[in-house]
């Protein structure tokens, strides 16, 4: 079903970006283990979306045609943008330990 | 009836839950009005509603979301129910949150 296929991708990448973003808010705080504990749980959950969006180019490098609608863009957006958010998160929660 | 509003980043992936969530709601008799927003709607949309769930990747803003919408009571969306489209359990968690 193409449609849970989407959510998947969407959940878990959508939730990593806000654990990412939360993540930055503890660093702010100055609560440097909890920063780190939530990216990691933030990497853990974007790693499940991009188990999905492997098997899909599998699929289609097999030959078979992955459908792509307007929901299935919209779902490599999220993706691209919690792997973009997640990596400046990283960054930014390095330059805020240096500062501490 | 219950107004019931979703917000994520542009309304596009809850728009699914919300027929989910409307034939879930009809199968269990639960007379409610069910709409997706995106999040930079909030001030406008939010302050008629009876209650706001936010989706995952909006989670982070949970707390602007409040002070957009004072009194309002605002949800995350439980993850596994959101990535399967579980219409039943969102209106489960709607009636929990609303003391029903």
């Amino acid at each position: 079903m193409m449609e849970t296929i989407i959510m998947e991708l969407v959940v878990n990448a959508g939730s990593a970006r806000s654990t990412a973003i939360e993540a930055i808010r503890a660093a702010k705080s100055g609560d440097f283990t909890n920063a780190e504990a939530m990216l990691e749980e933030a990497d853990r959950t974007l790693l499940k979306s991009h188990e999905v969006q492997t098997e899909l180019i599998q699929k289609e490098l097999n030959g078979e045609k992955v459908e792509v609608g307007l929901l299935m863009v919209h779902a490599q957006d999220h993706l691209m943008n919690a792997m973009t958010v997640m990596d400046l998160a990283r960054e930014i929660i390095d330059i805020l330990r240096e500062r501490n | 009836m219950k107004n019931i509003v979703l917000l994520c980043a542009q309304g596009m992936s809850t728009s699914l839950l919300v027929n989910k969530m409307k034939e879930a709601a009809a199968k269990a008799g639960y007379e409610c009005q069910v709409t997706a927003y995106p999040i930079a709607t909030a001030k406008e949309v939010g302050n008629t509603a009876d209650i706001i769930l936010l989706g995952p990747q909006v989670r982070f803003s949970k707390a602007k979301v409040e002070g957009e919408c004072p009194g309002i009571p605002v949800a995350c969306i439980d993850m596994q129910a959101y990535g399967t489209m579980n219409g039943t359990k969102v209106i489960d968690q709607v009636k929990k949150v609303l003391g029903e």
